[in-house]
Order: structure tokens, then C-alpha cells, then sequence
């Protein structure tokens, strides 16, 4: 049954040209709470937040948000569950054809009645939130990688979303804008009684704000814990990830044929 | 010998039914998106659509259309003249054009400058997340960005054509009247004889309008099933044109052939 969290995954299964991403994957979600899910690349971190917003189905399994089966619910349901979901995507996935001002607008005209001055302020609010008050008359192409996830942030928070999914927030970021976005993803959480489920590379940023770290890899939970209890694991797939040795059980090099049969001899 | 003819018609087999698979998707997608029911905020969009779409394919339209007309005048009098019967050429110039050459060549034209853009901007949006935004934002992306650019196509390929025929019958008058010296009331009055206008112009506009379908349908397919990558959007966009002309082609012959075929 799914009972444990706000977002429940029993026996999840996914599989990707032939290849198993997750297989019985089995993992909850507390509410109130920020999880980081971190591992390896191409452990299906990003494919795993895609399966908890519904945009893929598992082939296996089931996916539970807000108690709903996110296989059996119509479109329409979707569409409402997801208005209580706000998602930063890794490329920041703002519309290109709108000005950073109109993009953080964008859910507010769709989905509230805001008078002109109420949406203007609450952009404003949101944007000043992420520091990038100054650019509200730009076009996304104006700006670099990580102020374009900056903005995307303030879009995705401006609903005032009951969970909050961010694909890789710190990608990109310079220190600075990395401290202030840690800060900001533990605030809104803390103020707000958000659920923040975070997908990151980054052990140190990811470790300071989580509640709660899930470790993937092999397509199933390695390990998952409060962070300052991975930290001290002897588990040698945490010790590795964390540490960041490439040797150790969790493989650096894609599965290959030795290195001395694939180079080529003088001819 | 006999594994390899299996295979044979097992990978013909694998084909066939992917293709249709993919028309079955096809199908769903123009649906899903068409049978909506339209918002004050969708006429908003259409407008832009129809700016994009049609307004920024004229230039091609006009000047494309101009020179085929006056190419039809040249070539219409050096034909005609050689039997005396170069009064007919604004009736050649106009049928020619009303019935053939303005569906097709503004078709092929609209394929390849709105109908590519069109995959490459949503395919684009694909691999940019901006399709996946939009449907986290609880909004519909076939009814947002695929129901107005289709709108906008069908809407404008007719126009498009209209003026094509217009600008090409102009061209035409430049050529044969202005240059060689043909009688103005020949060149129109032989037009006005000739030309029916539930024949032939009415008959054009509906081929119009199938072409029209025909592009947008297989543009906005093409873009909203690419693979989200930059050699995606390319093969997508290239599908688009060639999918695109061949059945414009394809398409005039057939209905040449059932709204003209009988009067030969």
C-alpha cells in the first residue's frame, strides 16, 4: 500500500532501449521534507522525477502523488494534480518566445485571477527572490545557463506549488548564486511546509539542505538516509559516491572490452 | 535462401506496421488537438500564428508568383503567336495558374519555408523541455501550440494561393501586354470568357485548402514526434519538406484527375 509518503514508488520498472533503468525500484517521499535523490550518471535520476510528475509511465509498478496513481487518472486530473506540482527543469525550459517577466507570469494568468497590479507585484516578489529583479524585460536568450534556471525557479515556486521537483539546480551555478539558491530552496521549504524533491550531482550542496538522501544505482535505492548518517556509512557504494573515488563497486567506465583489444597496432 | 526471404517479409512486415503506428499517432495528435473548443485567449494565438505562418511567407508568395506569371506570358505568346492566336494568352496565363501552378508552386513554397519552420520551432521546444513545461503547467501542448499553427495553416495557404494567382495573372498582363504589345482587352476579356469561377477557381481553392491540411498536418507531426536532439530536429524538418511535396504532388494528380478528368 502507499502509505509512506506523499510520493510513494512500489515496484517500479523502467526500461530504456532494452535496458533496465530501474527495476523494483521502491522508494517514498516524506512530506514537508527535502529529498535529494543523487547518484551516478545515468542512473536515471532525471527519469525518476519524469515517472513522480507523470510525463512517463513505468512499465512495472506504480507511481502514487498525492494518494493517486498516476497511471489510472485522466488527463484532466493529471492537469490538476500537476497545478500542485512545480518543476525546475535541468535547461530551465522557460518559453523562448516570452520576456522573463511574462514567463514568471505565465502560470499566474493561466491559473488565478490576479488584477494587473497583484500578478505584476507577486513577479516582481518572486524574481527579486532569485536576484534577478534587473532582467525582467529580457528575453531568455539574453540570459546565461544559470540565470535562466534562476528565473525558472521563481516560475516554478510562483504558483505556490505543494511539491517542488528540481532536476539539477546547481548546475551551473557560480558559488554565489549557488548559496543563494541553497537558501532559497531551504526557506521556501521551511516557510512554506513545501515537499522538495532534489536531483543533484553536488554531495556538499545537496548534503547541506536534504533531510533525507536516496542513493541510486544498479536501478534501485542503494542507500538512503539522513544525510549526516550516509556521511559516516560504511556502505563502500556511499563511501565511493560520496568520496568520489572512481575506483569501488560502483563502476567509472561504461562496460567495455579491455582497452588493449580495442587499440589499434602500428600497421 | 528460404531465412532470407523471411526476413525479407518480416522487416517489410516491422515497416508496414510502424508506419502505421505512426499514423495512428498522427491521427490522435491532429485530433486531440482540433477537437477543443476555442477560447477567447486562442483567437489571440491564431492571430500570431497567422503573422508567422502566412504574413511572413508572403514575399516568397509574391515574388515566386510574379515571375511564373511573366515566364507563362513569354512562353504562352512565343506558343500562341506561332498559330495567331496570341490573344489567348491571358485565358492561358489565368487557367494555367488558377487551376495548376498556384495550388502546387505556392504549396511546395509554403512546405518549404512555413511548414519547416514549423517542425523545427516545436521540435525546438521539444528538446528544449519547453513542450514538457507546458504540460507540467497543467496545460495541453497540442491545444496550445499545435491547434493554432494548424488553424493558421489551413487559413492561410488558401489566401496565400489567392494572391499567388492574382500576382502570377499581374505578371503575366507585364509580360504579354506591357512588353509584347498584346491587346489589354484581349488579355482580360478572353480571361473573363474562359475562367469559370466554381470550375476552375473554386476547384483551385479546394486543392488549396487540401494541400493546407496535407503541410500542417505533416509539419506538426513531424516536430511533436522528433527525437529531441539536433540531428532529430534536422531529419524531422527534412521529412517535413520532402513528406510535404510528394503529397502535394501526389495529391494534385488525384484531384486533377476527379475534378478535371471528365472534361477531357
Amino acid at each position: 500500500m502507499h502509505t509512506d509518503g506523499i510520493i510513494n514508488l512500489q515496484n517500479v520498472s523502467f526500461y530504456r532501449g532494452g535496458r533496465a533503468i530501474f527495476e523494483d525500484l521502491n522508494c517514498a517521499i516524506a512530506a514537508g521534507k527535502i529529498t535529494a535523490i543523487m547518484g551516478p550518471s545515468g542512473t536515471g535520476k532525471t527519469t525518476l522525477l519524469r515517472l513522480i510528475s507523470g510525463q512517463l509511465q513505468p512499465h512495472k509498478g506504480q507511481v502514487f502523488l498525492f494518494d493517486q496513481d498516476m497511471a489510472k487518472i485522466k488527463q484532466k486530473q493529471l492537469n490538476q494534480l500537476r497545478k500542485r506540482m512545480g518543476v525546475l527543469f535541468q535547461s530551465g525550459a522557460l518559453f523562448t518566445d516570452l520576456s522573463v517577466f511574462e514567463n514568471v507570469a505565465f502560470p499566474l494568468r493561466e491559473h488565478m485571477n490576479l488584477s494587473a497590479d497583484d500578478l505584476y507585484n507577486r513577479v516582481l516578489t518572486q524574481l527579486e527572490a532569485v536576484g534577478l529583479r534587473g532582467v525582467k524585460d529580457f528575453m531568455p536568450s539574453q540570459l546565461s545557463g544559470g540565470m535562466a534556471r534562476r528565473v525558472a525557479l521563481a516560475r516554478a515556486v510562483a504558483m505556490g506549488p505543494e511539491v517542488i521537483l528540481y532536476d539539477e539546480p546547481f548546475a551551473g551555478q557560480d558559488p554565489i548564486a549557488m548559496a543563494v539558491l541553497q537558501r532559497l530552496i531551504k526557506s521556501l521549504n521551511d516557510q512554506l511546509q513545501l515537499t522538495s524533491v532534489l536531483v543533484s550531482h553536488d554531495v556538499a550542496e545537496a548534503f547541506a539542505i536534504a533531510d533525507h538522501v536516496i542513493l541510486l544505482g544498479e536501478g534501485r535505492v542503494l542507500a538512503q538516509d539522513h544525510p549526516d548518517a550516509l556521511k559516516t556509512s560504511t556502505d563502500p557504494a556511499v563511501k565511493q559516491f560520496i568520496h568520489g573515488e572512481a575506483d569501488g563497486v560502483i563502476p567509472f567506465h561504461y562496460p567495455a572490452p579491455a582497452l588493449q583489444d580495442e587499440l589499434r597496432g602500428p600497421s | 535462401m528460404l531465412r532470407f526471404v523471411v526476413d525479407c517479409i518480416a522487416n517489410l512486415g516491422a515497416v508496414l506496421l510502424h508506419k502505421l503506428v505512426q499514423m495512428g499517432q498522427a491521427l490522435l495528435m491532429l485530433l486531440q488537438a482540433t477537437t477543443v473548443q476555442p477560447k477567447a485567449s486562442s483567437l489571440t494565438r491564431l492571430i500570431q500564428q497567422l503573422y508567422v505562418v502566412g504574413v511572413q511567407s508572403l514575399i516568397i508568395i509574391l515574388v515566386s508568383a510574379l515571375f511564373i506569371g511573366m515566364v507563362l506570358g513569354l512562353q504562352g505568346f512565343t506558343l500562341l503567336s506561332a498559330y495567331g492566336s496570341e490573344q489567348a494568352v491571358g485565358q492561358m496565363v489565368a487557367l494555367t495558374l488558377v487551376r495548376e501552378l498556384a495550388p502546387v508552386v505556392a504549396a511546395l513554397l509554403f512546405a518549404g519555408r512555413a511548414g519547416s519552420a514549423l517542425t523545427a520551432e516545436i521540435g525546438l521546444m521539444k528538446a528544449t523541455e519547453q513542450l514538457a513545461s507546458l504540460e507540467m503547467f497543467g496545460i495541453d501542448p497540442l491545444h496550445r501550440i499545435v491547434a493554432p499553427r494548424f488553424w493558421a495553416g489551413i487559413i492561410s495557404l488558401p489566401l496565400l494561393v489567392a494572391i499567388f494567382s492574382l500576382v502570377g495573372i499581374y505578371g503575366g498582363h507585364l509580360v504579354a501586354v506591357e512588353w509584347l504589345g498584346v491587346y489589354s482587352g484581349s488579355y482580360w476579356g478572353n480571361m473573363q470568357q474562359a475562367v469559370d469561377f466554381n470550375e476552375d477557381v473554386l476547384n483551385g481553392m479546394l486543392k488549396a485548402l487540401v494541400f493546407a491540411f496535407l503541410i500542417s498536418w505533416i509539419a506538426l507531426y513531424q516536430g511533436y514526434s522528433c527525437l529531441p536532439t539536433s540531428q532529430g530536429i534536422s531529419a524531422a524538418t527534412t521529412r517535413t519538406v520532402v513528406y510535404s511535396s510528394l503529397a502535394i504532388l501526389g495529391f494534385d494528380f488525384i484531384l486533377t484527375a476527379l475534378m478535371f478528368g471528365g472534361a477531357v
